[in-house]
């Protein structure tokens, strides 16, 4: 029972941590431009060198929803509303959910193992020392850059998973490529395309900040680093499914 | 200069400091002795702000820092340069960058003079022409010059070192202490963490012994080599065996 009231406490005093990291975080975005270039360099990192996962996650996903519902549909003579079904799919919701789950993992290690061998080293306090607060550089720069390159990354999961849809419809399932865009583009609502368009902003914020937020709680040696690194893939996924819950549940259906 | 009160300090539920007062003076070498674990590196975390004690008081030239908010501690941070144990170095910048770091985020410095500077303090460390070098291309000793480099870089009045010669060869650390006492003839006040009692006695002019956490003694050379305490007569017992030898 102590075990458990213990663990319990060190979980509110994480939450407690990751809030008053998230308020200097805001109090610190007046003066964001200070770090343009750290943020400009974290895009590159963070945005342009995850193209290609990203890319290669939206062809296979459009491949497999393509082929799956295709061959379903077929048995009820509707195989032409696979358009529909990989439009609708990949831009509402596996578009954002798969560069969501990539970058979870891509972005939250980079963050959490890059801060926590900086805490380990003793470089977080020399930032502090030399009068640098490490959320001003190391945080705002990377929340800056997961929020203006997430959206890019979805869209090109979004295109290439609907274009491969398209191919493998036409090779595999025999679907005219005019039915199938007709199909697709008839299917969706603006309500669709704004719901698949925010979510990377919301994945974007708790990402940067879940993993910025475990990289600093490095404690110890290498064991503590893989550690937080692990946690900080593993809640930031999470954190992935638990939003694109709530924007489909409840945002969607208010809309 | 720097005066700590009836300072304690507990972090997860263990006794870091109990009830440290310390006096150090302008321009002198104050050195903190005692073996690993004793809480040397806290008291230098301490005096910088970096953590705050649960109870004490922590004057810089007369300022209390202790539990005054982070923005208030930064105009007295900004008088002390510290060397960490591991270095700290940014180890995605070249020995330049680090050296020119604070000049570049706090000082109205342009471009053009904060290289002059930083040239000027590589110079003084006996660095020159390693500008562009990566800080994790560099041996041991060097890094330790460019921490100490960094440290400078804004003419600090006090500098902490923390165990600055640990890990290095008998030469490099003796060139080390050369530095900081050439550091220190410029007019800085140093507190220098060490275990290593050769490096005490060659350079310090007060030694505190700490152990546990607890201030043992503090004094010259001669007042340890004539203390009464068993810990710190343990502590000095090789000079004590060094002067018996001496005596033969």
């Amino acid at each position: 029972m102590t075990g458990i009231a213990h663990s319990f406490k060190l979980k509110i005093y994480g939450l407690q941590e990751y809030t008053l990291m998230l308020v200097d975080l805001f109090k610190g975005l007046s003066t964001f431009w200070k770090t343009w270039a750290d943020a400009v360099n974290e895009m590159y990192w963070i945005g342009a060198r995850a193209f290609m996962p990203v890319l290669l996650g939206g062809i296979f996903v459009g491949i497999i929803l393509a082929l799956e519902t295709g061959h379903q549909l077929d048995h009820f003579g509707a195989k032409t509303l696979v358009g529909r079904t990989v439009s609708l799919g990949m831009i509402r919701e596996l578009g954002p959910v798969i560069t969501g789950l990539l970058l979870a993992a891509r972005t939250g290690a980079k963050n959490a193992s890059e801060l926590g061998a900086m805490q380990i080293s003793e470089q977080i306090d020399a930032l502090r020392a030399f009068g640098t607060s490490p959320i001003q550089k190391l945080v705002i720069p990377r929340t800056i850059a997961a929020l203006v390159m997430f959206l890019p990354l979805t869209a090109i999961a979004d295109i290439s998973g609907i274009l491969s849809g398209m191919i493998v419809s036409k090779l595999s399932l025999s679907i005219d490529t005019s039915f199938f865009w007709h199909s697709a583009l008839s299917s969706l609502l603006m309500k669709d395309i704004f719901v698949g368009f925010i979510k990377p902003f919301f994945f974007a914020f708790f990402i940067s900040t879940i993993s910025c937020y475990y990289g600093f709680s490095t404690r110890g040696g290498t064991v503590a680093l893989g550690k937080t690194t692990i946690n900080a893939v593993v809640y930031s996924s999470l954190i992935v499914l638990v939003l694109d819950f709530i924007f489909t549940k409840v945002v969607w259906e208010l809309l | 200069m720097i005066n700590l009160s009836h300072v304690s300090l507990e972090l997860a539920g263990k006794t870091i400091l109990s009830d440290i007062s310390l006096s150090i003076k302008k321009g002198e070498i104050a050195i903190i002795l005692g073996p690993s674990g004793a809480g040397k590196s806290s008291i230098l975390k301490i005096i910088l702000g970096l953590w705050r004690p649960d109870t004490g008081k922590v004057f810089i030239e007369g300022k209390n820092i202790a539990g005054i908010p982070e923005k208030e501690i930064m105009p007295v941070r900004s008088k002390m340069g510290i060397v960490f144990q591991a270095n700290a170095l940014f180890d995605s910048l070249n020995v330049e960058d680090n050296v020119a770091f604070f000049l570049r985020e706090h000082s109205k410095l342009n471009s053009k003079e904060i290289r002059a500077k930083v040239a000027e303090i590589l110079s003084f460390v006996n660095l020159k022409g390693t500008e562009k070098i990566y800080v994790d291309q560099l041996s041991g000793g060097m890094k330790k010059r460019v921490a100490i480099a960094r440290a400078l870089s804004f003419d600090p009045e006090i500098i902490l070192y923390d165990e600055p010669t640990t890990g290095l060869d008998p030469i490099n650390s003796k060139s080390i202490l050369d530095l900081i006492k050439q550091v220190s003839d410029r007019g800085a006040t140093s507190v220098i963490v060490t275990h290593i009692l050769n490096d005490a006695i060659s350079i310090g002019d007060t030694l505190s012994v700490i152990n546990d956490g607890s201030l043992i003694q503090t004094g010259t050379v001669r007042d340890m080599l004539n203390s009464e305490n068993q810990f710190v007569r343990d502590f000095f017992y090789e000079v004590y065996q060094d002067a018996a030898l001496f005596k033969k």
